[in-house]
């Protein structure tokens, strides 16, 4: 098939209303949207702070079509681990506990509570929607943030000194069964990943790049492009990792350069050419590294599969 | 057990929802909005004869094949014809083009065009009593006579010829197009209504005031029979013969003694047509073109299976003389070229190096350097122009009622283009009778019915009765730079499937097989359908604020505008170029 | 049967569903021991080990929301990590019971008993519940169950660090079946259910919120009187009773203690031998913290000379929380029978409060001509 036809992949369900109160052109909306669509209604949101606390409307409004807890900043992950155990005490172990993160809540100061939640493999599905700041208090720099990048408290002047952290990483070293990078621009790949993951137990990490219009400083309509424009760039590989070990690409495909998706964003315009060829080198160090370990995934599984034979 | 419920007054003890966010009306905020806006397709404004191509892709892609055959048939009346033997400027146009490689319209075409007839055809309306005479039965005619028997007008075709189908049943070789394939198209036409009276050639048979007075209108298509002369000295001497004599001398089951080497003169379809024909008669052939391969005007698929069945080119050369010895050829002197500035058809114009000439041995030379009109055969009151009868925009001639088309104007010389001539004036003719019965008519609604506003005409726009439904329809041409290339994946473009060379050359069997039905099947679905919604849903799935919903009342897709924020994600996804932003209605 | 293992008997009697915990010395044991009941089927339950008392309350939040009983137990510096989501259970109107080992806070590192960590936590909308023996300890664990979900609001259960924790007392284990009748399965008015879907704690803005708390305010009122319901119910099935405040020996007193905690059992060995005496002292045992019983306290307090409340424990810059709260009950009593407080600062982060203390005590108010603007530390040693 030449054409996407992604009519025939996506569930038809919809599990989130109109009327939220999300930017136009919001990333968060649309992933939650695709993720909802391939988890169906028996699921239960754990959702600690972040942009989605609002999108997901004042009380007593509700732009979700399933249940939804809003909890603090910080315990995503660990609420998560109570409902799930409520649910198994009540016989339901086929309801699905999604927590709704954004990086904040995730990479920073959620991480403590997810890495207890993924140590124990709680049986739950952990989204990190990552807008590589803090967007919902207005734009201040989170560990997601990429280097370079101006943020309200990264000013252009002295913009993002540190390198996002690579929280798929850290997540592959807790050894979950599933964890996985993903994007709004790639419905089709979320949506596989999000089915997969479903059908795991334990914990399962979903990564989702969610950019926003307002925070990287881009036009409306230009949302989808820039996942797009960061998967062909290198800068957010699609990639997952079963175990902690066997890694893989989802998505194959030349590599462009960085420099046309800085420039498609306020929060680098203040970069000149040397710092994106320093973006361009870190960018090739993190993929090179990432190659490396899709490469020993595949010589392990055909060592494995040699020693079997 | 807690507070009972009447205790909760007004706000409950915990902030617990009771409502969806469907209260907040937040497409308040928007200042701009999504259309869904069907444009035209560039094959569509590409295609001389005025098909509906993106309209029968995207029916196709959808499985409904019946269906894509009757809105080609709509446009066309015969797809098995111009499938087979059109330049197919189309595929030129194509905006995949830009992306992998054009999709092969034309096999698809001639899948549709092979498949049976439609069991109802397209629907006519009632009756008119208006006669119409046609004048000629070649692909201008036919499709003029197919047209308005289609608007219910009584149409007698007149063709001097012993059968129908003009230069596709006297030149166009075997191996090209099987008679049988003009047959069925032919029958096609005539299951319309058209009477068809051959043997009969009008200024002598039948004489023009009488035509003139017994028909409501007349449209002339009578061709251009006559091989141009190359105006070169010894020109008329034995074994050198004009090259459409030759290609009908084969087709009415001659075979004319060639002799070892044939030399064909010219660049055109007409030239290979006749290489390939006397390579099937067992001669050595070599193609004489006084510009390189690049200005060629044959078809580049022709010239490549003409190489392949082992005809030569000589390129950058031109006769200027032959020479015979005893009362044959034995001889052709050429002179060598070179490719000088533009001339006024954006070419490179050849001119001789004098000092270059060279001799190739020959037993016959085929002339192939154009075909003339012979306006002698046509009124002698209607205005010329050049070598050409004077037309009109809707085909009307400086006579009253009489109507012309085809390469007796001077329309470009393809099938594509006379089929495109022959519905334009069909149109024209309807208006004129119409106009001339007292029904009020569009003063000048031919851009309207252009597909591009510059592409041949629709039917189906003129008559109004689109069976597809259109979005707010614009009449402006999608380009590449309007798609959204990233939902797209390449695909390979599927080779028709043709005959062995060898086999090939030692026959007339149809060399070209087209693609299978399913093979033309897929070939379709690596169409972009630019332009139109093919309600990929991408819009939907993308959007936001899930304002787009699968459409009700025939629409696609129905937006909330109550919802919609006007971000512009939809139009900026759409593949296709279906969506405008727009501040119209807020 | 020392009182962390009462408190794992209770949670256990009480068909705990979702159990939640983090260690800290001095509550390791209920978590030990739960653990163990867990693991070998005595009690049918998740236990969630996290990795903080953070989590810890946060999953016991999630659990609760999602319609389980849970329970969790800790301790001073735990309970301290524990703030931010302390408000959250409550306001989300969540039954969660949580014993906490009263100890003191670092530092310096202390780890026996004063009553800092849980007076600290007074404005979060727990209910609170300070226990004297063992057996009061698991008795009041499966009552805290019972408070909780029939008002909507967590409750802690609190004991002191070592003298109730660790030291073995005789402790009669109810029958479990007649647990299950006193306090059958929870039946929340809402949770997560995918049956009916709906948000909890979003955004409120400021034309409700004050509703939202009002309502948290008038659950705690309803609390009092519910919890002398459940307390009579006890004693029905299983013939002890506690009450909100109780009353020793008060009856002719010119002097009255109040105390909370293990100081009760001490004072009530002091008090017997004063009256054996002759002497017209009594004890008033406060086991309710919050909500705070003003109304009992008013009428067992009015008309009495003087009123000595011992504090193990101290808002530092005032006073005693205890006599600051009950000076505050007292002052719309009439003046005529408003008695004398005397508030007194007694053995902060462990220090023994033995008889001779207490003596020390009824003997400064007795001698006192008015109470002090301060209140005196006894026993401090600079």
């Amino acid at each position: 098939m030449s054409q996407l036809m992604i009519a025939d992949r996506v569930p038809r369900e919809e599990l989130m209303t109109s009327g939220h109160v999300a930017c136009p052109g919001c990333a968060a909306p649309i992933a939650m949207r695709m993720v909802l669509k391939a988890l169906g209604p028996k699921t239960i949101v754990v959702m600690p702070a972040s942009c989605w606390s609002i999108i997901a409307g004042p009380w007593p409004q509700s732009s979700l079509k399933v249940p939804l807890y809003h909890a603090a900043f910080e315990t995503g992950a660990a609420t998560a681990s109570g409902v799930r155990a409520a649910l198994d005490m009540q016989g339901d172990t086929e309801t699905t506990v999604l927590v709704w993160a954004g990086d904040g809540g995730t990479f920073d100061i959620g991480l403590q509570a997810l890495s207890g939640a993924a140590e124990r493999n709680e049986n739950i599905l952990y989204c990190c929607y990552d807008n590589e700041a803090y967007m919902n208090t207005g734009i201040q720099r989170s560990s997601a943030t990429p280097w370079g990048a101006a943020t309200s408290t990264t000013p252009a002047v002295q913009p993002q000194s540190t390198h996002k952290k690579d929280i798929l990483a850290i997540l592959a070293a807790h050894r979950i069964p599933y964890a996985a990078t993903a994007t709004v621009a790639h419905p089709v790949d979320l949506l596989e990943k999000v089915t997969k993951a479903r059908a795991i137990r334990g914990t399962r990490f979903l990564h989702i790049l969610a950019p926003c219009p307002p925070g990287w400083k881009f036009e409306d309509d230009e949302t989808i492009e820039l996942a797009r424009m960061a998967v062909r760039a290198g800068v957010f590989p699609l990639v997952e990792v079963e175990h902690g070990e066997h890694w893989r690409f989802t998505a194959e495909g030349a590599r462009e350069p960085v420099g046309p998706y800085l420039r498609k964003q306020g929060r680098f315009r203040h970069l000149g050419e040397e710092q994106v060829r320093q973006i361009q080198a870190e960018v090739d160090r993190r993929w090179n590294a990432m190659r490396r370990r899709v490469e020993s995934s595949e010589s392990d599984e055909d060592g494995s599969l040699a020693e079997g034979g | 057990m807690g507070p009972s419920g009447s205790e909760y007054r007004r706000v409950p003890p915990i902030a617990v929802s009771s409502s969806s966010t469907l209260v907040n009306h937040t497409g308040s905020w928007k200042y701009i909005r999504p259309l869904f806006q069907d444009r035209v397709a560039p094959c569509n404004a590409g295609c001389p004869v005025g098909i509906d191509i993106e309209g029968y892709m995207n029916l196709l892609r959808e499985g409904r094949v019946a269906e894509a055959r009757d809105l080609l048939l709509r446009e066309n009346p015969m797809p098995g014809v111009t499938g087979r033997v059109c330049h197919h400027p189309c595929e030129v146009s194509c905006n995949r083009e830009s992306f992998d490689r054009a999709v092969a319209v034309h096999a698809v075409e001639r899948m549709l065009g092979d498949l049976a007839m439609p069991e109802v055809p397209l629907p006519a309306p009632p009756a008119r009593n208006q006669r119409v005479a046609i004048v000629g039965s070649g692909p201008a005619g036919l499709a003029c006579a197919y047209h308005l028997a289609g608007l219910g007008y009584r149409v007698t075709v007149f063709e001097a010829a012993t059968q129908p189908g003009g230069m596709l049943r006297l030149a166009i070789p075997e191996y090209r197009l099987p008679e049988a394939v003009l047959d069925r198209e032919i029958e096609r036409i005539r299951a319309r209504g058209v009477e068809i009276i051959c043997c009969v050639n009008v200024g002598d048979d039948l004489p023009w005031w009488s035509v003139r007075a017994n028909y409501d209108a007349v449209f002339l298509a009578p061709g251009a029979h006559r091989d141009r002369a190359l105006e070169v000295e010894g020109e008329q001497s034995r074994g050198v013969e004009p090259g459409l004599k030759f290609l009908e001398d084969v087709k009415r089951g001659n075979r004319p003694n060639l002799g070892r080497q044939v030399i064909v003169v010219g660049g055109g379809n007409t030239a290979i047509d006749c290489a390939r024909t006397a390579v099937r008669m067992g001669a050595d052939c070599l193609v004489l073109y006084r510009r390189t391969r690049a200005e060629m005007p044959a078809i580049p698929d022709e010239v490549e299976e003409a190489e392949r069945e082992g005809v030569k080119f000589e390129f950058l050369a031109a006769p200027v003389a032959f020479e015979s010895k005893r009362g044959r050829l034995k001889a052709v002197e050429c002179v060598r070229m070179r490719l000088g500035p533009p001339d006024a058809s954006g070419r490179r114009r050849p001119i001789p190096v004098d000092s270059d000439h060279f001799t190739l041995p020959a037993d016959t030379v085929l002339t192939a350097v154009g075909e003339v009109t012979d306006l002698a055969a046509v009124p002698q009151d209607l205005e010329r122009q050049d070598s050409a009868l004077r037309v009109g925009a809707w085909g009307e001639t400086s006579g009253v009622r009489v109507f012309a088309g085809g390469d007796v104007t001077d329309e470009t010389r393809s099938v594509a283009h006379a089929l495109g001539a022959g519905k334009r004036a069909a149109i024209g003719i309807d208006r004129y009778l119409r106009q001339a019965a007292g029904e009020p008519v569009e003063p000048d609604g031919l851009a309207r019915l252009r597909y591009g506003g510059s592409g041949n005409v629709s039917i189906t726009r003129w008559r109004g009765d689109d069976p597809i439904q259109r979005a707010s329809p614009t009449n402006d041409v999608v380009r590449f730079e309007d798609l959204n290339p990233s939902h797209f994946q390449r695909a390979a473009r599927r080779d028709d499937r043709r005959l062995h060379s060898e086999t090939a050359r030692s026959g007339f069997t149809e060399v070209n097989l087209g693609l299978t039905r399913d093979g033309a099947l897929e070939e379709a679905r690596r169409c972009f359908n630019c332009a139109v919604c093919n309600g990929c849903e991408l819009c939907l799935i993308f959007c936001p604020d899930v304002a787009i919903a699968r459409g009700t009342d025939g629409n696609r897709f129905d937006i909330a505008l109550d919802y919609c924020k006007g971000c512009g994600v939809c139009a900026a996804e759409c593949p296709r170029g279906g969506i405008t932003m727009t501040r119209a209605g807020l | 049967m020392v009182g962390n293992h009462a408190v794992s008997w209770g949670a256990s009697l009480s068909r705990a569903e979702v159990i939640s915990a983090y260690p800290i010395t001095p509550q390791t044991q209920v978590v030990e021991q739960l653990s163990e009941m867990c693991a070998d089927g005595r009690l049918n339950a998740r236990f969630i080990k996290v990795e903080s008392e953070h989590s810890a309350m946060a999953a016991c939040i999630g659990a609760s929301a999602a319609g389980a009983r849970a329970f969790t137990a800790t301790s001073s510096q735990g309970l301290a990590l524990m703030h931010e989501l302390l408000h959250w259970a409550s306001l989300g109107r969540l039954p969660i019971v949580m014993a906490d080992i009263n100890r003191a806070l670092a530092p310096g590192w202390n780890i026996w008993t004063d009553q800092n960590d849980t007076l600290a936590q007074r404005d979060t909308g727990w209910i609170q519940l300070y226990c004297e023996t063992n057996q009061e300890v698991l008795d009041t664990t499966i009552q805290a169950f019972k408070l909780a979900e029939a008002v909507d609001l967590p409750v802690m259960l609190v004991l002191d660090a070592f003298y109730l924790s660790h030291t073995a007392e005789p402790v009669d284990i109810p029958d479990p079946e007649m647990v299950d009748v006193y306090l059958p399965r929870r039946e929340p008015r809402y949770r997560l259910d995918v049956n009916e879907p709906r948000a909890f704690g979003a955004l409120v803005r400021p034309d409700s919120y004050m509703e939202m708390r009002w309502h948290q305010q008038s659950a705690m009122d309803r609390a009092r009187a519910e919890f002398e319901h459940i307390d009579r119910e006890w004693e029905n099935l299983f013939c002890r009773r506690y009450g909100a405040v109780e009353s020793y020996r008060t009856e002719g007193a010119d002097l009255l203690l109040v105390t909370s905690g293990t100081i009760t059992s001490t004072a009530r060995f002091v008090i017997d031998r004063r009256r054996a005496r002759g002497e017209a002292v009594g004890l008033v045992k406060m086991k309710m913290f919050r909500p705070f019983p003003a109304d009992t306290l008013r009428t067992l307090l009015s008309g009495v000379e003087r009123v000595a409340v011992l504090d193990r424990n101290l808002s530092p810059g005032r006073s005693g929380i205890f006599a600051e709260e009950i000076r505050a009950a007292l002052y719309d009593v009439d003046p005529e029978e408003r008695p004398a407080l005397y508030g007194y600062v007694v053995g902060l982060g462990g220090r023994d409060v033995t008889p001779g203390t207490i003596d020390d005590i009824i003997d400064r108010t007795r001698g006192a001509a008015a109470p002090t603007r301060e209140d005196v530390w006894v026993g401090l040693n600079l």
